[in-house]
């Protein structure tokens, strides 16, 4: 470090010489006062460089179609995002809401509140679908983009999305966003009577929608995490299934997680980080992990056939099962293990 | 969501002691088996503040008696390598509200605000916001790339960004939807809910400015894009003003390397901006000459009006307070003395005054800054009083060194309407009851 210091001295006393040129021309690539770090090569910048701007920067050389779009998104978008745009339960909105932005209730879509299709174009590269990020090819993004434009209404069915015409759509809402004004809002420092005490309206909250079961005496108690109650929610309705047919059960989370094989439990990650986005909660129709009832029929098939639907993908009376949960970056080994551990937890 | 829980069942308690019994001694067991089912029969059990039966008093544990714990030997070093809370602290965890988001993995919980002391929020307790969940980054495989309008482009190993000299400095972090819930009306009956998505950590790493000239901006670049390691790829642009001014690069939080759930191993940190500039698990710093408009500065965080337009690049978090204590978490149990307290804060800068109202607004009266009074820090504030179970409508009122001051719900609404979700920093009401109870209330 020192040295770095003089060598930014030398570099003063060098320039107040005229002599800038030279070090320059000596000096290493790193230039910098503390010459820590390493240049980042152009192959580096290009790999994780995917950010594109309104004016099309960025942008990739390809095109997409409405046509081609419609099916990648139906395979890839629609359990979340539905058919249409509209939304499954409370995953997002994509398409319609056109005219709404100043009811009381807006719905603000790609449509009726982006600014710019270039963000549509950069977010679903670098965030979508939700289970699998980064695994779309450029092409595909282009595709699928054109299609969510489409259902928006905003370019028509044989429209053909280029690098060169993306920058160029104009979004209906565009126009209306400014900056920020704040501070917008002038309070004074008042100390008596600031207010007519009789005029003052008080309005309580509306009950039963905080989840505070924890400070109100004799409330219901909800967990603290999504997780926390998508367990207690299991575990109750195991205790009344339980008692439904007569038998007592074990203090919460018992024997049956001590009793994983070690393939199940190297699985746990694995399904963590690809399956319990939908089998954490059944979403889209997918058994829901830990319900006993919904795996059985499942169990009898064995393990190798659902091993097999998991890994090559399957689509059954209750929904579509994706290869690999869409997640194609994960071994077979990996997946297997998944699968034991969400069978072993589930019985 | 709709998965309301009921009331536990007396078998349900049951289990529940039984649970909770499982760090206790045979001793100690027993006789908390023995209490749990006195009062799971009688049904009285009484949940204040997150303690359940467990907390019922061992009259034998009180003085003359000399307690259990005195009497036996308790655990040795590193039976706990890395230690963690008091067992009859486990109600103080970070909580969320399910139902604001579709799933967990891109969700946000709150600090309990109410069960903090001082302004340094621990580290297990900071709030999270994740767009992709969190991430498991190995540091030695980890890389910040610095590239765009400069004119060397850098690629940093966690090592290297280790070697310059460091600073630490206490900011807090909030994101700017705390409160947003509750633009239309009262909803959030607790503490942890209506402000909780708020946390203050002292910060190391280093200056984003000392990079910066690392890499040398060109004159052209006037804006950088922060993204983040993690499946989501957060991105947001942040003017370069703000970077050379007083942006970090930081690695550690209260004296130890970050958290996963705070960008392990390594985030932007823009102090008194909206949380969500402050990219976690920074992977990529690119100078360009334009902002990138992607979609957390676009379809999110902007701020919708009345009249249909949208304000952008709302940066600062504006001067905002809250009374802790009382809250709805911590009601007044005991007349007489009384000390009131919260906290304070402000994006621009240091907080210079509080003012705290007993009667909604009518009538102030000036609190006590306590402790450290930092710029864009978690400021505590205190009012010693009387509490003779009159009810009151408990309201705080901070002003910043800027002169700004804190403004009512109805000015707030007067210009915004109810749609903007973001920003919301109004002065808030606690609504106390002659029974001690305290509710939230909105006065307007
Ligand atoms: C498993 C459910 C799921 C799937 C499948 C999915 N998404 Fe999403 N999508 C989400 C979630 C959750 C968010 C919000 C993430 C956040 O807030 O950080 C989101 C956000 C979005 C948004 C931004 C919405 C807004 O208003 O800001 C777009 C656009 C989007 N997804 C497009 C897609 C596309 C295109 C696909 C298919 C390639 C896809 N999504 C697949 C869950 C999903
Ligand atoms: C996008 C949602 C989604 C993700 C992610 C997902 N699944 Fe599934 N999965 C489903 C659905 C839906 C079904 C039910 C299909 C049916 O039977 O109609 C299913 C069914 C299954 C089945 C039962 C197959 C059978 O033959 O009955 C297994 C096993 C399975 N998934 C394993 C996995 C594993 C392992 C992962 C993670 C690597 C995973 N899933 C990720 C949606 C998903």
């Amino acid at each position: 470090m020192f040295r770095s210091l003089d060598s930014k001295l030398l570099k003063k006393s060098l320039l107040a010489l005229g002599l800038g040129a030279a070090l320059t021309l000596t000096g290493t690539a790193q230039a910098g006062q503390y010459g820590i770090g390493a240049k980042a090569t152009p192959e580096e910048i290009a790999g994780w460089d995917i950010d594109i701007r309104p004016d099309g920067k960025g942008l990739p050389a390809g095109e997409g179609t409405v046509e081609a779009g419609e099916a990648l998104y139906e395979q890839f978008c629609a359990t979340c995002h539905g058919l249409f745009g509209e939304g499954e339960g409370r995953w997002p909105v994509l398409a319609g809401g056109q005219d709404t932005l100043t009811e009381e209730r807006p719905t603000k879509t790609v449509g009726s509140y982006w600014p710019y299709a270039s963000t549509l174009y950069d977010y679903i590269r670098r965030a979508m679908p939700f289970t699998a990020p980064r695994s779309l090819s450029d092409q595909q993004v282009y595709d699928i983009t054109a299609y969510v434009l489409y259902l928006n209404e905003i370019i028509e069915e044989d429209f053909v999305l280029t690098k060169d015409n993306l920058a160029s759509i104009k979004m209906p809402n565009e126009e209306n966003f400014f900056v920020d004004p704040r501070p917008d809002v002038k309070n004074k420092r008042c100390m008596k009577n600031c207010a007519d005490p009789k005029k003052l309206q008080i309005a309580g909250t509306l009950r039963g929608i905080t989840p505070v079961g924890h400070f109100v005496e004799g409330a219901d108690a909800p967990a603290a995490s999504h997780d926390a109650q998508m367990e207690q929610e299991q575990h109750k309705e195991k205790v009344r299934k339980a008692t439904l047919k007569g038998e007592t059960l074990a203090a919460h989370g018992g024997s049956a997680k001590a009793a994983l094989s070690e393939m199940a439990t190297a699985g746990k990650s694995t399904y963590d980080g690809a399956c319990k986005v939908c089998h954490g909660s059944g979403l889209t129709g997918s058994p829901k992990f830990g319900d006993a009832d919904v795996w059985a029929p499942r169990i009898q098939k064995g393990m190798p056939t659902l091993v097999q639907n998991a890994i090559k993908g399957f689509t059954g009376d209750t929904g579509v099962m994706p290869p690999k949960g869409g997640r194609v970056d994960l071994s077979d080994k990996q997946v297997e293990e998944a699968v034991a551990y969400m069978v072993e937890s589930s019985q | 969501m709709s998965n309301i829980i009921k009331g536990p069942s007396t078998r349900e308690l049951m289990e529940q002691m039984a649970r909770e019994s499982e760090h206790l001694s045979i001793n100690d067991r027993r006789d908390f088996l023995r209490k749990g089912v006195a009062a799971a029969a009688g049904m009285a059990a009484t949940t204040i503040a997150g303690n359940s039966v467990a907390s019922e008093i061992n009259k034998a544990n009180l003085p003359p008696n000399e307690p259990a714990w005195g009497k036996q030997l308790g655990h040795g070093v590193v039976e706990h390598p890395y230690g963690s809370p008091s067992q009859y602290e486990k109600h103080v965890v970070r909580r969320t509200v399910p139902w604001l988001t579709a799933d967990s993995i891109a969700s946000i919980s709150m600090t309990p605000l109410q069960d903090m002391q001082g302004i340094i929020t621990p580290n297990g307790l900071v709030f999270e916001r994740y767009h992709g969940g969190v991430p498991q980054i190995k540091p030695d495989e980890h890389r910040l790339i610095i590239h765009g309008l400069v004119e060397r482009p850098i690629i940093f190993t966690m090592e290297d960004l280790m070697r310059f000299p460091s600073v630490s400095q206490i900011k807090f972090i909030e994101c700017p939807a705390n409160g947003g819930m509750e633009w239309k009306g009262a909803q959030m009956e607790a503490l942890q809910f209506t402000h909780g998505m708020l946390s203050c950590c002292e910060w190391t790493g280093v200056p984003l400015k000392v990079l910066l000239d690392e890499v040398g901006v060109k004159p052209e670049g006037k804006w950088i894009l922060a993204e983040g390691a993690d499946g989501s790829h957060m991105s947001r642009s942040i003017p370069i003003e703000k970077a050379l001014d007083d942006a970090l690069v930081v690695y550690a939080q209260n004296g130890e390397m970050l958290r996963p759930e705070q960008g392990y191993p390594v985030r932007l940190l823009n102090p008194g901006w909206e949380g969500n500039t402050s990219v976690k698990w920074l992977r990529r710093l690119e100078i360009g000459d334009k902002p990138w408009y992607h979609r957390e500065e676009t379809s999110k965080y902007t701020d919708l009006m009345p009249d249909g337009r949208a304000r952008k690049f709302t940066f600062v978090q504006e001067t905002n307070s809250v009374i802790t204590s009382p809250c709805p978490e911590k009601p007044l149990v005991q007349k007489g003395f009384l000390e009131i307290e919260g906290l304070a804060w402000s994006g621009r800068g240091k907080i210079k005054q509080v003012d705290v109202s007993f009667d909604g607004g009518v009538n102030w009266v000036s609190a006590k800054l306590k402790g450290l009074v930092l710029d864009k820090a978690l400021t505590r504030f205190s009012l010693v009083t009387k509490w003779d179970g009159q009810p009151w409508l408990l309201q705080s009122r901070a002003i910043d060194e800027t002169g700004y001051v804190q403004p009512t719900l109805s000015q707030l609404r007067e210009v915004r309407g109810g749609n903007s979700i973001y920003h919301k920093n109004s002065i808030h009401t606690w609504k106390v009851a002659s029974t001690g109870e305290v509710t939230n209330v909105q006065i307007t």
